[in-house]
């Protein structure tokens, strides 16, 4: 399951953000971009989600070329910076979003949830609202809900940032286990290397362009 | 000690509620008890249901108000899904378009629906639906966009990348997420559907009448006030149900959302479509209006404006249209003058205190379930012998309206007052302020957007009431809405274009109040 990131270029209006970026992450493999914020970090998963389109380049996933497919048919998973979990649903049904979406049989369903929330040691909260979580609880809860469905691709926008130190490099050590033992193949955007060292296995580096924006005006 | 001065605090407040509690005990649970315990024949509680024209009543109001509801919440939906999550040319102009009608007076619009329809559809179903649509479409907007206008564009993207179609995530992320205040809306619009009373007049016809035009009937041509107070009660208490259960889904409703600038999405092709549309059905019905103020039969001529402005005398007409501008505008300030400090003191009383006082907020938001016809002809029942000659009194009119616009007062008042920070209080008092100045110069100021929308509501509720009103009137204090509908009721082209005329007048002045106050509150 490799990622080919083709001589993709963006722009906001005449701002350019990204300028012919070429990249290629080897299944089954982390891969990390690191660059300072306003460089166009999160514009670049959000091109390979396929929630924003290019204005020139190409996503090459398996061989295939994504330009045509939209999101929620690419099977590519991605843990947003600020979670985005679902305020209605509890922990458990929101690690099960995705496998409803792909109408999963119910106790294959089921079991996948459960083993995702043991891994990410979550299984006494399965039951508890969301909205009580903490901050290192509710980005355990975004992953795993992110592997639920078995992504052919996992994005990680800035996953540690906001947490404190301690836990900052526990969870850092924890995605690294759990990407591994679920043999996934994923892109991490960050700005600090140490994060990127720790959760990778190799390390792009991305230079910010002349007019960069910050990441607030790129949504 | 600290303590107990806080509790001491707490409980004053408490006591302002007084004044609004008072104001619901005289115009409605008082009127209410005396209705239920004196005219009923215990006979009709049976007999009255196998009267025709009593259940061809509750049938049509039940299926009219399904349909309306139904069709409403449809549109509503997507007109409030595009609103709140599109940025597009005039959406700001449509969102004041979309929700003024909900204050507009009912016989105006009903007048403006028969202007703008065929004369085969002047008395029919259909356009008693579109004329409830064009009112409650509001409702919808205004109760579901604050949802879905804090969702954040993120979330959304978070579940297509989990692999929700469109489709899919309308029904498991967007739809859930306004279910609450969709369902509010569905109880609220179906409740207005339910006792329409100044619509129906207008547009309905023989076999097209709700229950509240029977109680009318019955009450005020027939003079079975015992068949007419059992309808009422009944009414009441299948309203008081649907209401409960609005008032639980409203407890139930989801806070933490961040709250997010709207996103700059262009709209495509068919939802512009949709807003044409949608915009020429708020605005064609106004402007036939205006044509048909101007026509008669054959020709065109200004005699409606004519006899309307008194300058021109009309066999049949004689009302003073001026002294009916003077009773209309006299009546909406003193209702406003009630209404807005009863209700801004009550809400402070009830806001942040849900657990224990939430029957008590329940009884202040009463006169809401109670259909203003019902409202009406208690107090026609209650206070028209002795002790009580509250009857003969112009204040009565004034005092039911304020009554009327209370609970609507303090919907709006209620998330500006939880609004305000505790913090800010005492952060305030710790500054040296004691309570009065406190309120003057740090709660009044941030209390200004409630104070505002809740004078454009109470101004215009008092203008546009028809329902209580009909049954009080009296002939030398008409108001506006009561002379249009008894045009309506008259043969004959200058009656008729009067009537036009009027209606004309009243909305063009309601809109202007309600958009100049409303809006300065928000800039």
């Amino acid at each position: 399951m490799s990622l080919i990131i083709d001589n993709i270029s963006f722009s906001y209006g005449d701002r350019e953000i990204l300028n012919g970026l070429s990249l290629e992450v080897p299944a089954g493999t982390t891969n990390a971009v690191v660059a300072p914020s306003g460089s166009g970090k999160s514009t670049l998963l959000r091109i390979i989600a396929g929630l924003l389109t290019p204005s020139a380049g190409s996503i090459i996933l398996d061989g295939k070329e994504l330009s045509r497919v939209p999101t929620h048919l690419r099977s590519i998973g991605m843990v947003f910076q600020d979670n985005q979990l679902f305020p209605h649903l509890n922990v458990y049904d929101n690690v099960m979003f995705g496998l409803r979406m792909a109408k999963t049989e119910k106790t294959i369903a089921a079991k996948r949830c459960s083993d995702l929330l043991h891994l990410v040691g979550l299984t006494h909260a399965a039951q508890q609202s969301v909205v009580t979580l903490s901050g290192g609880e509710s980005k355990r809860v975004a992953l795993a809900r992110a592997l639920a469905p078995s992504p052919r691709l996992l994005l990680l926008d800035e996953p540690l940032i906001g947490l404190d130190n301690e836990l900052h490099d526990r969870l850092a050590h924890d995605l690294q286990r759990i990407l591994h033992a679920t043999s996934t193949t994923a892109l991490l955007v960050t700005h600090s290397i140490p994060e990127a060292e720790i959760i990778s296995d190799s390390i792009h580096r991305l230079q910010a362009p002349i007019d960069s924006v910050q990441d607030g005006e790129e949504k | 000690m600290v303590g107990h001065r806080l509790e001491m605090k707490i409980r004053s407040v408490r006591f302002f509620v007084i004044p609004a509690a008072i104001l619901v005990f005289v115009t409605a649970v008082i009127p209410l008890i005396v209705l239920a315990t004196s005219v009923i024949d215990k006979a009709d509680i049976f007999s009255i249901w196998a009267k025709s024209p009593v259940r061809r009543a509750l049938v049509f109001s039940l299926w009219q108000a399904l349909l309306s509801t139904a069709s409403t919440i449809f549109i509503g939906v997507i007109a409030t899904w595009y609103l709140s999550r599109y940025q597009f040319l005039g959406r700001r102009t449509f969102i004041a378009l979309v929700t003024v009608p909900f204050v507009l007076p009912t016989v105006a619009v009903g007048a403006a629906f028969i202007a703008v329809l065929p004369k085969a559809l002047h008395h029919s179903t259909l356009a008693i639906v579109l004329a409830h649509i064009f009112f409650n479409i509001s409702i919808v907007v205004r109760t579901v966009s604050p949802r879905w206008n804090s969702i954040d564009d993120q979330l959304i993207d978070s579940a297509r990348t989990l692999g929700a179609s469109p489709l899919q995530t309308w029904r498991h992320v967007i739809m859930p997420l306004g279910k609450n205040a969709i369902f509010s809306a569905t109880a609220l619009t179906f409740f207005m559907c339910f006792t329409s009373y100044g619509i129906i007049t207008i547009l309905g016809g023989p076999g097209l009448a709700t229950v509240d035009i029977e109680i009318y009937r019955r009450a005020v041509q027939l003079g079975d006030l015992s068949g007419a107070t059992v309808l009422a009660i009944a009414q009441m208490l299948l309203i008081a149900i649907t209401f409960l259960l609005w008032s639980r889904s409203r407890s139930t409703e989801l806070v933490l959302f961040r709250a997010q600038a709207i996103s700059h999405r262009r709209l495509s092709l068919v939802p512009k479509c949709f807003f044409l549309a949608l915009a020429a059905f708020f605005t064609v019905p106004l402007l036939a209006l205006l044509a048909a103020s101007l026509r008669t039969r054959d020709s065109w001529s200004l005699n409606g404006w004519k006899v309307f402005l008194g300058i021109q005398k009309q066999r049949g007409i004689d009302f003073n249209m001026w002294q009916a501008i003077q009773t209309s505008a006299k009546y909406a300030l003193i209702a406003s003058c009630i209404a807005l400090p009863t209700g801004i003191a009550a809400t402070y009383a009830l806001s942040n205190r849900r657990s224990s006082h939430s029957r008590l907020s329940a009884f202040v938001i009463l006169p809401l379930a109670i259909s203003p016809v019902v409202i009406g002809l208690a107090i026609l029942i209650t206070y028209d012998f002795q002790p009580f000659d509250f009857r003969s009194s112009w204040l009565l009119i004034p005092v039911v309206h304020a009554a009327i616009a209370l609970p609507f007062v303090m919907r709006s008042a209620l998330p500006v007052v939880e609004g305000i920070p505790n913090d800010l209080r005492s952060a305030a008092s710790t500054l040296g302020a004691g309570p009065w100045r406190r309120f003057l110069t740090v709660e009044l100021p941030l209390l200004k957007p409630a104070i505002s929308t809740g004078l454009a509501f109470s101004l215009a509720m008092s203008l546009g009431e028809f329902g209580a009103t009909s049954f009080l009137t009296r002939r030398e204090s008409r108001t506006i809405p009561i002379i249009i509908a008894s045009l309506f009721g008259k043969a004959g082209d200058i009656p008729r274009t009067t009537g036009m005329a009027a209606s004309l007048v009243l909305i063009i002045s309601t809109a202007m109040i309600v958009l100049a106050i409303d809006r300065k509150s928000h800039t």
